[in-house]
């Protein structure tokens, strides 16, 4: 009750400027977040909540529904009512869930409506496997299939799905060690517990620059802006694009008219200068995009995913 | 020495403007609030507030969250004292000692003790953090997967010390409490386990619903059936301020406690818990005669309370100096950086001095304003004993019925913790204790993912925790403090464990 009413405050200070007041949203909006307060996917869309509050012209409250690997927040998304008031976050692993999970929802319970960027995903190098760049990493990891230790999360989680598919797209194999969450990964790179992990690039820079340990590239098409100085996979002789995106999403059954004027507001509300400016200060890397594009993208991942986590043997829910 | 002056001086300079006073004093504030409310956690709270901060600096925004969070360890103490609560993990061992004075009219000298072991925590690690914080901050690293099995093993072999009563039991209690820690998403595999198909089970049993029925509901009905005569929980209430006497008894308990809770706090995972854990052992280790402790013991009170402020403080080390958060708290503090534009990294000493210092010398202010904030509610919380029970005990069901339902705003974990009431009372009957199993479920899962962990690394060459040193020393320590417990009651047979 006590964090309803907080939330509700918030959502009100932030809507004090209201800018354009449309015809359709007549009521406050929620943003269903599947991951718990305070982590990066709750801080990406507190952002987004303030920029559509200031494009709605009504607070927008972000409610936290953590649990299950995401699985119980995208449940509230696809059962709310879908008057175009209530829609939620959606990501990279929320593709994978339905084939762990048989409680997960598919994408096809879902209405994509804006996209809101990928984080380009990188390997990094601990200090003491003394691995010096991407190339040497790949030699050795296909010299010894298995060998290299990879800092990950459990399987199905963004890190675990970027590892693998690297591991597929680039022909090796390393053992992947489950660790809960980024920051664990990153205490067990640096003192020298596994030899490389797969965390994001804001986490793990400022390591770099004290030499604590070794970025080995970003896969991403273009260099990352926070660390200009650490080469894409691709000017490293690898033409590999793995990333973990975040975008919005509804339920099925919005009418047209309201799906549009939402879709439309949230493109616009995260194409605006200041929404940019303070996510970029955050560390996200946003690509603002329309439906189609989301819709593009939940189908490309979906037929990637599911061909590794079939080949990891991962695939136990339901199959395609 | 002299850059250790000036830079404190750099830091309180930070800290004791007026914004990051009145910031400092919020987060107090609300820490020995939601510290006070069983249910209602700083891990919540933080998070709650964490999109306010955006408009802060962040200086001041950290130095805000970390009130809260070393607030609520002041509060936390509060309904384990007066009502057999736990609001946190770290607060269990407090029930036992805390709950005991209360009902024999101490329950002032227990919260006064429980602020004063707080305090003396408090700044003897701020002042650690201070002066030493970055050589510290390396040890985290020092300690892998293995080393932290043996810590987590060496932890639960202290909940067979403390336990007061027979020793077999103890250890049922905490493989069952290990047993309900394997509920819930496997980390290796994610595949669900013993969930019944219930995504709230996805994430294992949550210590809050447990804990409050174990303690909480079970002590309502022991009481209710067994309070014929009586009207309120304690008749009297005693001085509210312990006598010198007092105080000379809990205070080296107290510094005892500072040091096993500030090598804890280093350590990610369960610091604050274990710390609270071991250092009640240890005080019933070292105390001439430890069947005071359960009844009322002072040292029960000041070590425990003592070891978790101390966790609570040193657990900054790590995530200032290393930009390593060593539990959620901490990362929703990185969290809050990051926004900022602040990169987790050792360079945050060398980048953002007045952050680091003034985040330190804040520490120092908040200590303070904790204690001029909680001697004087003492005198408060004490007459709500004197409430008759009739009207007590509902309004405690209620509180934590809600504080139980804001952690997840799940209805599925009120009707857990009703299940844990009537499973808490069954174990009043047998005479098992709680406090083993709740940290048999706290560090089962810790236990299990580290252990896997390992062995995943080893290759599975399970030697590994004998060939570590670090492991090896935890593992002989678990070992020595085993063979101390069990060998005077096996030589003694079983009656001296019953006498106990």
């Amino acid at each position: 009750m006590l964090r309803r009413h907080l939330l509700l405050i918030g959502g009100t200070a932030l809507a004090a400027p209201a800018v354009h007041a449309q015809s359709f949203p007549g009521g406050p909006m929620t943003l269903i977040v599947a991951w718990p307060a305070g982590g990066g996917s709750d801080i990406a869309m507190r952002l987004v909540a303030e920029a559509a509050s200031k494009q709605f012209g009504v607070p927008v409250v972000v409610d936290n529904r953590p649990g299950a690997a995401g699985a119980i927040g995208h449940r509230a998304i696809v059962n709310a009512r879908p008057d175009g008031l209530t829609f939620g976050m959606f990501s990279t692993a929320g593709v994978a869930a339905p084939y762990l999970n048989a409680n997960a929802n598919t994408i096809d319970e879902l209405e994509p409506l804006a996209f809101f960027g990928s984080d380009p995903s990188a390997i990094q190098a601990s200090k003491a496997s003394g691995i010096t760049s991407l190339a040497d990493f790949v030699a050795r990891a296909r010299a010894n299939p298995g060998k290299i230790k990879n800092g990950n999360d459990q399987p199905g989680g963004a890190s675990f799905l970027a590892v693998a598919s690297y591991e597929k797209m680039m022909n090796f194999r390393i053992q992947k060690v489950p660790y809960a969450g980024y920051a664990p990964t990153v205490t067990a790179l640096l003192g020298g517990e596994v030899d490389t992990a797969t965390v994001a690039i804001p986490d793990t820079i400022e390591y770099h620059r004290e030499g604590k340990l070794k970025i080995l590239g970003v896969s991403s098409p273009e260099r990352h802006f926070m660390a200009p100085e650490i080469p894409t996979f691709k000017e490293q002789g690898f033409d590999v694009d793995v990333g973990s995106w975040r975008c919005i999403a509804g339920p099925k059954g919005i009418p047209a008219d309201r799906l549009k004027i939402l879709q439309d507001g949230l493109l616009a509300a995260m194409r605006t200068e200041e929404f940019a400016t303070r996510a970029r200060t955050a560390g996200f890397t946003i690509q603002p995009g329309n439906a189609a594009r989301t819709l593009a993208r939940w189908r490309a991942d979906d037929a990637l995913l599911y061909g590794i986590l079939d080949e990891a043997g991962l695939v136990k829910a339901r199959k395609h | 020495m002299h850059d250790l002056i000036s830079n404190l001086a750099m830091g309180f300079g930070v800290a004791l403007s007026l914004q990051n006073i009145g910031l400092c004093f919020i987060g107090c504030v609300l820490g020995t609030a939601i510290g006070v409310l069983p249910g209602i956690g700083p891990l919540p709270t933080v998070a709650m507030l964490l999109p306010f901060t955006f408009a802060l600096d962040p200086t001041g925004a950290l130095i805000m969250l970390a009130g809260v969070f070393y607030g609520a360890q002041y509060g936390g103490s509060t309904t384990a004292i007066l009502a057999r609560l736990p609001g946190e993990t770290s607060s269990v061992v407090t029930c036992l000692d805390g709950y005991a004075m209360a009902l024999k009219g101490q329950a002032g000298t227990a919260l006064a003790i429980a602020a004063i072991g707080s305090v003396v925590a408090g700044m003897a690690t701020t002042l650690l953090i201070a002066a030493a914080g970055p050589p510290l901050a390396d040890v985290a690293l020092l300690f892998q997967s293995a080393d932290y099995v043996s810590v987590m093993l060496l932890g639960l072999v202290s909940a067979v010390v403390m336990a007061h009563g027979s020793v077999l039991k103890a250890l049922l209690m905490i493989l069952f409490g290990l047993l309900l820690g394997t509920v819930g998403t496997d980390v290796a595999s994610g595949d669900y386990r013993l969930t019944m198909g219930l995504d709230m089970l996805a994430d294992g049993l949550g210590f809050v619903p447990i804990s409050m029925g174990l303690f909480g509901l079970a002590e309502i009905m022991v009481n209710l059936e067994s309070m014929a005569g009586r009207t309120a929980i304690a008749k009297k209430v005693g001085s509210l301020w312990p006598s010198r006497a007092v105080l000379w008894q809990a205070f080296p308990a107290m510094v005892r406690g500072t040091v096993i809770g500030a090598a804890f706090g280093i350590l990610p995972g369960g610091g604050p818990t274990i710390a609270a854990f071991s250092a009640y052992s240890v005080e019933k280790k070292v105390a001439r005669d430890p069947s005071r402790f359960g009844q009322g013991a002072v040292e029960g009170v000041a070590a425990p309370e003592a070891a978790n402020n101390a966790a609570t403080q040193s657990c900054f080390i790590p995530m200032l100096c290393l930009g390593i958060p060593p539990n959620a708290l901490m990362a929703l503090m990185v969290g809050a950086m990051m926004v900022h534009g602040i990169q987790p990294g050792p360079s945050i000493i060398t980048k953002q001095p007045e952050l680091f210092w003034g985040m330190i010398a804040s520490m120092a202010v908040g200590n303070v304003i904790l204690v001029i904030l909680n001697l004087p509610l003492i005198g408060i919380w004490v007459k709500l004993l004197q409430v008759p029970y009739a009207f007590l005990f509902p309004a405690i069901i209620v509180f934590c019925a809600v504080g139980t339902y804001t952690v997840d705003s799940s209805t599925g974990d009120v009707v857990l913790m009703a299940i844990f009431g009537v499973l808490g009372y069954v174990f009043r009957k047998l005479d098992c204790e709680p406090a083993p199993l709740m940290l048999g479920l706290v560090l089962g899962p810790l236990l299990e993912e580290n252990f896997r962990r390992a062995m995943v690394l080893s290759d599975g060459d399970a030697m590994v925790f004998l060939h570590r040193p670090i492991s090896l020393a935890f593992l002989v320590a678990a070992a020595l403090l085993l063979a101390a417990v069990l060998l005077p009651s096996i030589r003694r047979g079983r009656q001296e464990a019953f006498r106990e």
